[in-house]
């Protein structure tokens, strides 16, 4: 993938990636190595310079039409003149008669979401009115309303605190065992990674290539006290050298 | 969490008391000054003067400035529809947004005095050229605000609506045209005062009624007192039009943050 522009940015370079049905799988790198762009290819937001992306076996335009997706960012982007629950409601209703979920079940369907995300009583609050961990569950409720097959979620709890991103973690995966989506999570948290996911990508710095992929050894449902599992520290000390930039790298 | 307010909330009578006194005492000097160094009337009437007049003549006074707030408002929402309509169009093509937006700020800088002679000539001294010097002088401010609201929009909400498969119009009515109403109520404040100013602008060149022809002929006829209470029906006509339209921003942006702080 390369962005126009003088000189012209090379993000991402020699990705061959195979993501299995239903498995979480979390792609970590230094910030600026394409984690993100590679996740707007997999959306259909961005087109490919060369190379091919395959969804369910369709281009990733079709399974976006398809409403295939469902995306969390890394700001919750609420539309701050609807509720909680309008929010959750506001992509069955803007994709009407192509949303797989009828429109007369959405509400029910959108209070339940937001009970998972524990917003219970917090349905006619405006996103104004909520804290940012408050505001990305709901967006997870949005993302996950017309129940799309894959979610894509860019670095959503990197904006938090880090003891509000561990309770999301756990809330993240119990939401997840309820309705078995597969997950491309982009962080740059090794612990974050290895605590959610199947497998992690790890990629370099830029021009981002794929420097390995690791199997996480833990068994589900994830517990917090896995995080101090000896395996656990081993893989994050691995990872952490491998991400290790030489300082050069810094400099530019 | 519910935002506590930060300041507490001053009752209405510690907020407004100290603008009161210093108005009252204001007037009470004037009355003094006037009375004690014997200012000719119509250089500086005394405040009891002009309350006199206007006593005396205020159904006159209301009828001309309620004819001039016609002619405002009649101007305000021409010039406001267009903008926004322009606005809207700019958003969704480029090429005329190119084309028209710089003439729009040529427009801007004529000088309304400048035009309104030459509108009046063209349109007669009747309510027509009044509406359309209204509408000119609110049409750019809310062309500004609104196209900037319209673009205003994070590239994230752009790509949400994109997973979505959102159509141009969904874009548009679901995501842009909320985003732009502070923007847009922002301007149309300031498009509320200046379409009274002008309406009157219109009647200064040539017109038989409104509050503009009041304030021309009582300056002819060196009328000061009345002159002054023109001056202040206009100011008061002016000022309810402002509260009205804050009126409806407050019920329109409902959602909390919603208003930009003015």
């Amino acid at each position: 993938m390369v962005f126009p522009g003088s000189p012209p940015v090379i993000a991402l370079q020699d990705i061959s990636l195979t993501i299995r049905d239903k498995e979480f799988l979390a792609i970590v790198g230094p910030s600026g190595c394409g984690k993100s762009t590679l996740l707007r290819l997999v959306a259909g937001l961005l087109q490919p310079t060369e190379g091919e992306i395959v969804v369910h076996s369709k281009h990733p335009s079709q399974a976006q039409r398809d409403v295939e997706f469902g995306f969390v960012f890394q700001d919750a982007v609420l539309f701050p003149w609807l509720t909680a629950l309008q929010n959750v409601i506001l992509p069955v209703e803007i994709l009407g008669k192509r949303s797989p979920l009828p429109v007369q079940e959405v509400e029910g369907v959108a209070r339940q979401l937001l009970a998972d995300v524990r917003l219970h009583g917090f349905e006619a609050h405006y996103p104004e009115q909520l804290s940012g961990g408050m505001r990305q569950r709901v967006s997870l409720a949005r993302a996950l309303v017309y129940q799309p097959s894959t979610l894509l979620m860019d670095e959503p709890f990197g904006a938090l605190d880090e003891i509000t991103r561990d309770s999301l973690n756990l809330l993240l995966l119990e939401v997840w065992e309820k309705n078995r989506a597969t997950v491309i999570f982009v962080t740059h948290s090794i612990s974050e990674a290895l605590f959610l996911a199947d497998r992690v990508v790890v990629l370099s710095p830029r021009p981002g290539r794929i420097t390995t992929i690791v199997d996480v050894p833990l068994s589900r449902p994830r517990t917090f006290d896995m995080r101090f599992l000896p395996e656990f520290t081993f893989l994050a000390a691995e990872l952490r050298k491998l991400l290790q930039l030489p300082a050069e790298v810094y400099e530019s | 969490m519910v935002r506590k307010n930060a300041r507490q909330a001053a009752s209405p009578l510690t907020e407004w008391l100290p603008a009161l006194i210093l108005f009252l005492s204001t007037l009470i000097l004037w009355e003094g000054l006037v009375r004690g160094l014997d200012v000719p009337r119509y250089i500086l009437p005394s405040p009891s003067e002009i309350g006199a007049v206007i006593t005396q003549r205020w159904q006159d006074l209301v009828r001309q400035v309620a004819w001039t707030m016609l002619e405002a408002i009649g101007g305000f929402l021409l010039g406001s529809i267009l903008a926004f309509l322009s606005a809207s169009l700019f958003v969704h093509a480029r090429l005329i947004e190119r084309s028209m937006y710089p003439w729009a700020i040529v427009l801007q800088t004529v000088p309304i005095v400048a035009i309104a002679p030459l509108l009046t000539i063209w349109l007669g001294f009747g309510t027509a050229p009044k509406v359309v010097i209204a509408a000119i002088v609110c049409f750019f401010p809310v062309l500004v605000n609104t196209t900037r609201g319209l673009r205003l929009v994070s590239a994230q909400a752009l790509e949400l609506m994109q997973i979505l498969s959102a159509s141009r119009w969904q874009l548009y009515i679901r995501l842009r045209v909320p985003s732009a109403m502070p923007f847009l109520f922002t301007s149309l404040k300031v498009a509320a005062s200046l379409s009274v100013i002008g309406a009157i602008v219109g009647e200064f060149t040539g017109a038989d009624r409104g509050i503009g022809y009041v304030v021309v002929s009582a300056a002819y006829r060196l009328d000061t007192p009345l002159l002054f209470a023109g001056i202040v029906f206009s100011s008061f006509a002016a000022v309810i039009f402002f509260l009205l339209i804050s009126g409806i921003e407050r019920i329109l942006l409902f959602w909390p943050g919603a208003r930009i702080e003015d």
